[in-house]
């Protein structure tokens, strides 16, 4: 026992040695510094500081100058090739990263910004790095930090979760991998300040013109028409449930986990809802309450008694299927069997 | 079933047209009998959670309401203004007095002391479970003389009979649920009826009432809001619609003026007409009448247009410009307050989710599926198109608020679930108008037809429109089996409105919450009484000065029933405060002991329901706690509570999760339990999975009490151990 532990020790010292003298060797402070300095001027070319690194780049910036590196780099893997499938998000990702990169560059001057880099590489201009990070599944974003040394070490990896919420968990990720702080995300607004003005401008210019149109009640407001549909949809719009679709971002239909080619549209449980049960349910009840409006104010006005007398059975048939079809549906989804209470002795 | 009665009753009583001054007293004789009927079913259809259970408060807010009324009712009303509540918030407290609406419990002392002063002495707290029902028969009323504003009075008997028993109110206003939207609605619908009598009348007393209803409205509860603004809006619209007119403005003037003099009398409400965001559109709107009506004049007394023309461009954006930079300079300075998180909630739904949790934590601000529509309004729905079309046919002022009313709410009701409330009576009404003119129309021509038989059916238009006055709209050329056809699937429509209403009423919305039930095996009702065990144990066995940690649902109902003093409760007014719970439950025992060191915590509460399969225990809860405990302590991280994203108790869970104090609590001694035949030890049945952490030890807590079917658990906090 006794002579193993020496010898552990001694493989250790020897080790130790042996690290500090690579790292004393291969370090130069010097080329380190000029790498950062390069680093730090191809950063200033791009607007949100994302810089665009090739094969080249990598192996300058990471092959090259080995760890321990006075900078992390956070490599953003994209493909053009696959900007076209909108399920694996990689432009909103791109984005997303920029704004991440530029929040930082915003936050943080002087030494702490030249610690951290944020690069892209795009796969038909590098595909050898890609295989040398060992990248074979996109979206793809890792940390090398200053100490990794093998490109293929998989630790910095961010992971699904990681960019679930999009800038503020990748920054959260940064934060807690690096100890930098990036700051909240400074998001661009939704309209610039010169665009703010010229609108207000405009209200401004337009507004004694509406009025003067108002005044003297020809203007589009006063067509009932138009209020009437207006006020049908948001009656559409609020009991197809879109705005529950809105908020939990629901899809329109799921596929069915045991067969792939089926496509479920109805979700068995109350309070939850697929986008196009609601829009179908919407339209149901919206189209039983004008067929009675029509067939009470509209079918009135036509002579012809024959096309009165079918159009109406068609209404009757129509609304009766639909309020059916809505009464099981409602049954079936919330689980509930509704029935009338009959006196006990009618049993 | 008298929904179905209302229409043909009413009809019933024009066939006596010989005899006017006797028609019309039998119609009155009718009306009112059906009346009667309405209010007393309005209030029977609401005891169903009386006799399904017992006469109690139900759910959680309706506690603190109680306890306020009782101290009400002891103290008097000054001792009660002036409430510092310690029991709650430790070791902050609670200024009572001036955080809540104060409506409700005032409405229930009066109620009460009225009946001890006629010599009925019953108990407070039946006042209290029998309010919501008394108001609602109330509403009934208001609906009956609102539906009879905007259309006739066979839709306001319409309304009433809907609005009865429709179960998006019923949901709120059961036997039992004492909260302030018992009282509100009545409120809410009273304010909008007296206001549209007066913008029809044009009478300052119309709008003196609609200033003291909304006074009302606003001391019984915080949804006043809408009203504030919905006004206003319907003002601008009745403006830009060229509907402008000086009954208008005597109306909403006064109705502002007072209505807001009146509602900074309450404490809670305070100054915020004058300061806060939500409120300045309203403000806005009273100066732009002002405009309108400077306007009127200026054109009364200056005879040429062309100088009118330049006048009013120059006044119009002058005033534009002020009314901006007042609100921009207001806004910056900090005098007007922005918006509040739940206001903005309802114009950017999204807003909620992404920065408030404990906003969208609670399950009544869910957004609202197609199925809880159907399952509250059920055929109000399919009638509501065919009733915005008849008030677009007919359009007046009092249609044009009906219409905006409905279309508001309901958009509001499609955010957020418990605003469905809220657009209740608006879809009742508007239902009420296509039932009432749709049946109108049938029968008037059914008896046309019997006068006149040789009419014929091209001719019918004229022959239906100059025979019957009662007919509003154009009316049918049908046939009569047609129009016979078409009455028989109204009144089918109407049967199934009634039977699905009783038997929502009775199965879904009497639930108590504090007593649970369930079917048994051989379909018997099993009764769970935990709850109120647990309190009453806790009233019982445990000092009186002693502190119960638990998280915030169960607040109210500890300090009511327990009569303990809680950290946080349903109130949720102190954000840290409840994260700090927040991340105590869900640390590491050592590490949660010092904060409840730290907040004097003795005893820890955790509702569990692995035994009985109950969904909503805290550990279904758990990450909410971690995600409100987070968004102020950054140590609490959600991910480290998952696994892959999916939120896991069995073997597969985070290390973090089956460690923390939560878990712990409500597993403890649960991996030695056998709760369902042919499963292992230690299977939830609430989640169906056998949990991965069976062997729990306490270092800091030990098991107090447990309640019979395990529901809520009770831990005594050690005393720290010697220092050696």
């Amino acid at each position: 026992m006794a002579i193993n532990k020496k010898l552990a020790s001694l493989l250790f010292l020897l080790a130790t040695v042996s690290s500090f003298a690579s790292s004393a060797s291969f370090s130069d402070p010097d080329s380190d510094s000029d790498l950062v300095n390069e680093l730090v001027s191809l950063r200033s070319n791009s607007e949100s500081g994302v810089i665009h690194l090739d094969d080249h780049g990598i192996s300058k910036f990471l092959i090259s100058s080995p760890a321990p590196r006075p900078y992390s780099i956070l490599v953003f893997f994209d493909a053009t090739q696959l900007h076209s499938k909108t399920e694996l998000r990689l432009q909103e990702l791109r984005r997303e990263f920029a704004l991440v990169s530029a929040t930082f560059l915003a936050n943080n001057n002087g030494s702490d910004a030249e610690k951290l880099f944020f690069c892209e590489i795009e796969f038909s201009r590098s595909q050898t790095s890609f295989q040398r990070f060992g990248v074979n599944a996109l979206p793809h974003i890792r940390l090398v930090s200053g100490s990794t040394s093998k490109l293929s070490d998989e630790s910095g990896q961010m992971d699904q979760s990681d960019f679930a919420r999009l800038a503020e968990s990748m920054a959260e990720f940064v934060e807690q991998r690096t100890k930098l702080t990036v700051g909240p995300i400074q998001r661009p607004p939704f309209l610039s300040k010169a665009q703010i003005s010229v609108i207000v401008a405009l209200i401004v210019i337009a507004t004694p013109f509406v009025i003067k149109r108002i005044l003297r009640g020809e203007t589009l407001l006063h067509d009932r028409r138009l209020w009437l549909s207006g006020a049908i949809f948001i009656y559409f719009f609020s009991v197809a449930g879109t705005m529950h679709n809105i908020i939990r971002k629901m899809p329109m239909f799921l596929q069915d986990r045991n067969d792939p080619n089926k496509l479920v549209f109805f979700y068995q449980g109350s309070g939850m809802q697929l986008g196009a049960e609601g829009f179908a349910v919407g339209f149901l009840y919206t189209v039983v309450g004008l067929l009675l409006a029509f067939v009470t104010n509209v079918l009135v006005r036509v002579r012809n008694l024959n096309v009165q007398r079918s159009v109406m059975l068609v209404a009757l048939f129509v609304s009766f299927w639909a309020v059916k079809k809505v009464v099981y549906l409602d049954n079936w989804k919330t689980g509930y069997g509704i029935h009338p209470y009959w006196p006990s002795s009618w049993r | 079933m008298v929904t179905k009665k209302t229409s043909p009753d009413l009809l019933n009583s024009f066939s006596f047209k010989s005899l006017k001054l006797k028609t019309k007293q039998q119609e009155l004789l009718i009306r009112v009998s059906i009346l009667g009927l309405v209010y007393v079913l309005a209030f029977i259809a609401r005891l169903f959670s009386v006799l399904r259970y017992e006469s109690m408060i139900h759910e959680f807010d309706p506690y603190f309401n109680y306890r306020t009324t009782l101290f009400l009712t002891e103290k008097g009303f000054y001792e009660f203004w002036n409430w510092f509540d310690s029991e709650s918030w430790y070791p902050l407290g609670r200024i009572i007095g001036g955080t809540l609406y104060p409506g409700l419990m005032v409405t229930a002392a009066l109620i009460y002391w009225a009946l001890r002063f006629l010599r009925f002495f019953v108990h407070i707290r039946e006042v209290c479970v029998l309010t919501a029902p008394f108001f609602a028969s109330n509403t009934t009323i208001v609906a009956y003389f609102f539906g009879k504003e905007i259309w006739d009075t066979g839709a306001g008997l319409v309304a009433a009979a809907l609005i009865a028993i429709c179960p998006g109110y019923i949901s709120r206003s059961v036997a039992g649920s004492y909260d302030n939207e018992a009282v509100a609605i009545f409120a809410l619908l009273l304010t909008f009826y007296l206001f549209v009598k007066a913008v029809k009348t044009g009478s300052l007393s119309w709008a003196l009432g609609s200033a003291f209803g909304y006074f009302y409205m606003v001391s019984a509860w915080g949804g006043y809001v809408f009203i504030i603004n919905l006004i206003p809006l319907y003002v601008l619209v009745l403006l830009i619609t060229g509907r402008y007119s000086m009954r208008l403005y005597v109306a909403y003037n006064c109705m502002y003026i007072l209505g807001m003099l009146l509602a900074m009398q309450i404490r809670f409400v305070g100054f915020q007409h004058v300061q806060s965001g939500e409120h300045m559109g309203a403000m806005g709107v009273f100066l732009l009448m002002q405009v309108f009506y400077f306007l009127d004049w200026v054109k009364y007394k200056l005879n040429d247009t062309k100088l009118f023309q330049t006048f009013l461009k120059i006044t119009v954006t002058s005033a534009v410009l002020v009314g901006g930079i007042a609100l921009g300079v207001g806004t910056a300075s900090g005098y007007i307050s922005p918006w509040t998180g739940r206001f903005y909630s309802l114009l950017d739904p999204t807003y909620a989710k992404d920065h408030i949790p404990i906003i969208a934590s609670v399950s009544e601000h869910q957004p609202t599926a197609w199925s809880s529509f159907m399952f509250d309004y059920h055929i109000l729905l399919f009638l509501f198109p065919a009733g915005l079309y008849f008030c677009f046919k007919r359009l007046s002022d009092a249609t044009i608020f009906i219409v905006m009313y409905g279309l508001t709410s309901l958009y509001f009701a499609g955010v957020m679930v418990r605003l469905i409330l809220v657009a209740t009576p608006a879809v009742c009404l508007i239902s009420a108008i296509a039932v009432s003119a749709t049946v109108k129309n049938l029968t008037s021509l059914l008896r046309t037809k019997q006068k006149i038989p040789q009419a014929g059916s091209t001719k019918g238009v004229g022959s239906s429109k100059s025979s019957s006055k009662v007919t509003l709209d154009q009316s049918q050329p049908f046939q009569k089996n047609g129009a016979i056809a078409l009455l028989v699937g109204v009144f089918y429509l109407l049967s199934r409105y009634a039977i699905h209403c009783t038997w929502v009423t009775s199965e879904a919305y009497s639930s108590p919450s504090i007593v649970l039930a369930a079917r048994g095996a051989h379909g018997n009702r099993i009764i769970f009484d935990d709850y109120r065990e647990a309190y009453y144990w806790l009233r019982q066995n445990t000092p009186t000065d002693a502190k119960v940690m638990s998280w915030w649902d169960y607040g109210y109902q500890i300090t009511a029933m327990g009569n303990r003093t809680v950290i946080v409760d349903n109130n949720t007014w102190n954000n840290t405060h409840i994260a700090t719970v927040g991340r105590a439950m869900s640390s590491y025992e050592d590490e949660a002991y010092d904060i409840m060191r730290s907040l004097d915590v003795n005893y820890v509460l955790v509702v569990f329901g692995g035994v009985t399969g109950y969904s909503s225990d805290d550990i279904n809860k758990f990450l909410w706690m971690v995600r409100i405990g987070g968004g102020v302590y950054p140590v609490i991280k959600e991910p480290d509570y998952l696994v892959n994203g999916e939120f896991r108790v069995d073997k597969g869970a985070s290390p973090k999760m089956l460690n923390c104090l939560m878990y712990k609590l409500c597993y403890y001694r649960f991996g030695e339990l056998v709760t369902e035949y042919g499963k292992p030890t230690g299977y939830d049945r609430a989640r169906g999975v056998e949990i991965g952490n069976k062997d729990v030890k306490l270092e800091h807590l030990e098991e107090a009490y447990t309640t019979s079917n395990w529901i809520v658990r009770i831990y005594r906090v050690k005393p720290p151990t010697n220092r050696l």
